[in-house]
């Protein structure tokens, strides 16, 4: 099926709306939770339960998004940004639970921090590429959390050890509202910085490296400086998100903030959504994070898979999303087609 | 001094397992082109496999070595044949989700299977070792030194002396012209991957008799193998076994500095890849190419 210029346009528009109205729905609907809404008798729309699900997913959209920075519109494909997570979520966690910092004191430290880091590792990485890249990247995620985990001082686990982080609960009201609309705010940070990189020299520059790193060398283009430009800003939106996890979740230790896992589940959301493009990643997280918790059974209206471990969700997920994924040529030849292009 | 001897012997002994993770692994990419994430599950799977056959039969571990490279021989061509062949032209972004995505289902049905109690083979002889002038040697560590230096030789003599180890040497100099010349890739591509599932399982038989293993054991080992490869050289398994080596001396090290210890492994290992890629991109043997 040839889908004319038009009716894309259509479906672009309808997509469009869509998502608009979904995404207005999904920001306004916690709002029937305050007391003012209450009293004013408007039906709860959403509970507790759900604002921990809507939650996790903008996380993922911040994530998502923030990996496309590097891994998108740099083309380098990066493995190992949940270092960076992890990084945010132990400054802010580390800063209030052991500096007692108040928190939206200690948050900004968190991308700071990140991306200082991202800067360090970046400077000799960004010099590989391909495979050496991925796997050298994959490897930054793997030691620091046992970096994180294992260092001891005097006897002393410095960052919690294996016993993790406890932190002491932020005093707000509405908690679940409260961390839902701050990770809304980075995910719009993150978006509007995408936009930003999109429409700015710099991502022009990032754009050429991704499509000739030699030629964008000759035509001037400061490959090391934007490079690590990139996967700074990538690490730093990535270490928000982990800054506000901390406290929201007010536990951490390795296995929440350096798991392997959410590398692959950003890398899929972008490339689902589209990678290289603005709302692309973020689309793709709502979409896959919803159908992981759906799968994962920690959806009301869900089922249990079995054989499905939490692990082995994203791929099932992938596989589902990847058949439907086709956009205008939603069909069994098309997923044959796409294999036949790629098979020996 | 004895100290110091004893660290280099155990490092080289250590060196064995190593050899024999990093053989397969850097066979697979030097070859196919794919960084192999499930590799690591695949070692696993061979661990397994030599678990069972000792506490079900009572066999020698060693003797179930040559039953884990057939087994996975056998895993490793169906897996390249109906699955990894199919993306092998897509960008390598692909090929590493697919391969991590076959090791999470390698891991969750050997959890399904096995559960994830620690499994340990213990032969009579397993502890013990022979003391020369003042240096304790092991025996199944030494035992599993000779078996990995035996698989990489094995290894090398089919890839330069057979006809199926010509092809694949066709396949990674030149896919299309390979093909031209009348080689079947897909069959060619199955063999190599084939072949590396096969080197992981007999490493996985030898890791077996020297951890405790669970489904969730194999993942530093995929790191590992990385490194060892890139430590010596991609593309000949001769600078593997010299990488593996050097990779067991680097651990033996650090894990004798004091307040380190295992727990360090990963991050050991990827300082160290860190370091050749940045000041040796070609390895300590390897030619640039």
């Amino acid at each position: 099926m040839i889908a004319t210029a038009g009716s894309q346009r259509r479906w672009r528009r309808i997509f469009l709306v869509v998502g608009a109205i979904v995404a207005a729905y999904a920001l306004l609907a916690p709002l029937s939770s305050l007391d003012a809404a209450q009293s004013a008798g408007i039906p709860l729309l959403t509970d507790k339960f759900w604002f921990r699900i809507a939650t996790y997913v903008v996380m993922f959209v911040v994530l998502a998004t923030a990996w496309n920075i590097i891994g998108g519109i740099t083309g380098y494909a990066a493995f190992g940004n949940v270092a960076f997570f992890g990084i945010g979520a132990y400054t802010t966690g580390m800063l209030i639970a052991k500096a007692k910092w108040p928190f939206l004191v200690a948050l900004p430290l968190a991308p700071i921090l990140a991306a200082l880091f991202a800067a360090l590792v970046g400077l000799p990485l960004l010099r590989l590429r391909g495979h050496y890249f991925a796997v050298a990247s994959l490897g930054v995620g793997v030691a620091v959390g046992e970096l994180v985990q294992n260092i001891d001082y005097n006897g002393q686990p410095v960052f919690g050890g294996a016993s993790g982080l406890f932190l002491p609960i932020y005093a707000v009201g509405h908690r679940g509202l409260f961390f839902f609309y701050l990770m809304c705010g980075a995910a719009a940070v993150a978006i509007a910085v995408t936009w930003w990189v999109l429409r700015s020299r710099f991502g022009y520059g990032l754009i050429a490296i991704r499509e000739n790193e030699d030629a964008a060398a000759v035509i001037g283009v400061n490959t090391t400086a934007y490079k690590v430009a990139a996967f700074a800003l990538a690490a730093a939106l990535t270490g928000l998100a982990g800054g506000i996890f901390s406290q929201w979740n007010v536990f951490i230790n390795q296995d929440n903030t350096f798991p392997i896992e959410y590398n692959v589940q950003m890398i899929l959301m972008a490339l689902l959504g589209g990678t290289g493009t603005v709302f692309g990643p973020a689309a793709g997280a709502v979409l896959l994070q919803l159908l992981i918790q759906f799968l994962g059974g920690s959806l009301p209206i869900s089922f249990d898979l079995p054989f499905v471990s939490s692990e082995a969700r994203p791929i099932v997920a992938r596989g589902v999303i990847d058949f439907f994924g086709g956009r205008t040529r939603l069909s069994l030849s098309y997923l044959r087609r796409s294999l036949r292009d790629t098979s020996l | 001094m004895a100290a110091f001897v004893q660290l280099v012997i155990l490092g080289l002994l250590a060196g064995g397992v190593y050899v024999a993770v990093g053989v397969g692994f850097g066979l697979v990419w030097g070859v196919l082109n794919i960084v192999n994430l499930a590799h690591g599950a695949l070692v696993i799977v061979g661990g397994y496999i030599t678990w069972q056959l000792f506490t079900a039969f009572g066999l020698d571990p060693f003797l179930t070595l040559p039953v884990d490279a057939v087994a996975l021989f056998v895993l490793g061509y169906a897996l390249q044949r109906g699955v990894i062949n199919r993306i092998i032209r897509a960008p390598l972004l692909f090929t590493f989700l697919l391969t991590f995505g076959v090791n999470l289902v390698i891991v969750n049905i050997l959890l399904l299977i096995f559960g994830s109690d620690f499994r340990s083979v213990t032969p009579t002889y397993s502890g013990q070792g022979f003391e020369l002038g003042g240096i304790v040697i092991p025996y199944v560590r030494l035992a599993s030194l000779g078996a990995a230096i035996l698989l990489s030789a094995g290894l090398a003599f089919l890839l330069s002396r057979t006809r199926i180890g010509l092809s694949i040497h066709a396949i990674a100099a030149d896919r299309d012209a390979a093909q031209l010349v009348g080689i079947d890739l897909r069959h060619a591509y199955a063999v190599t991957y084939g072949l590396g599932a096969a080197c992981a399982g007999v490493a996985g038989g030898l890791i077996a008799m020297i951890q405790a293993i669970t489904p969730t054991a194999g993942e530093p080992y995929t790191l590992q193998a990385f490194v060892v490869v890139i430590l010596g050289g991609l593309g000949r398994v001769s600078a593997t076994v010299v990488g593996g080596l050097a990779f067991g001396l680097v651990e033996a090290f650090g894990q004798s500095i004091p307040g380190s210890g295992s727990v360090f492994a990963n991050a050991i290992a990827f300082g160290l890849m860190v370091l050749v890629l940045v000041t040796r991109p070609q390895g300590l043997m390897g030619r640039l190419r």
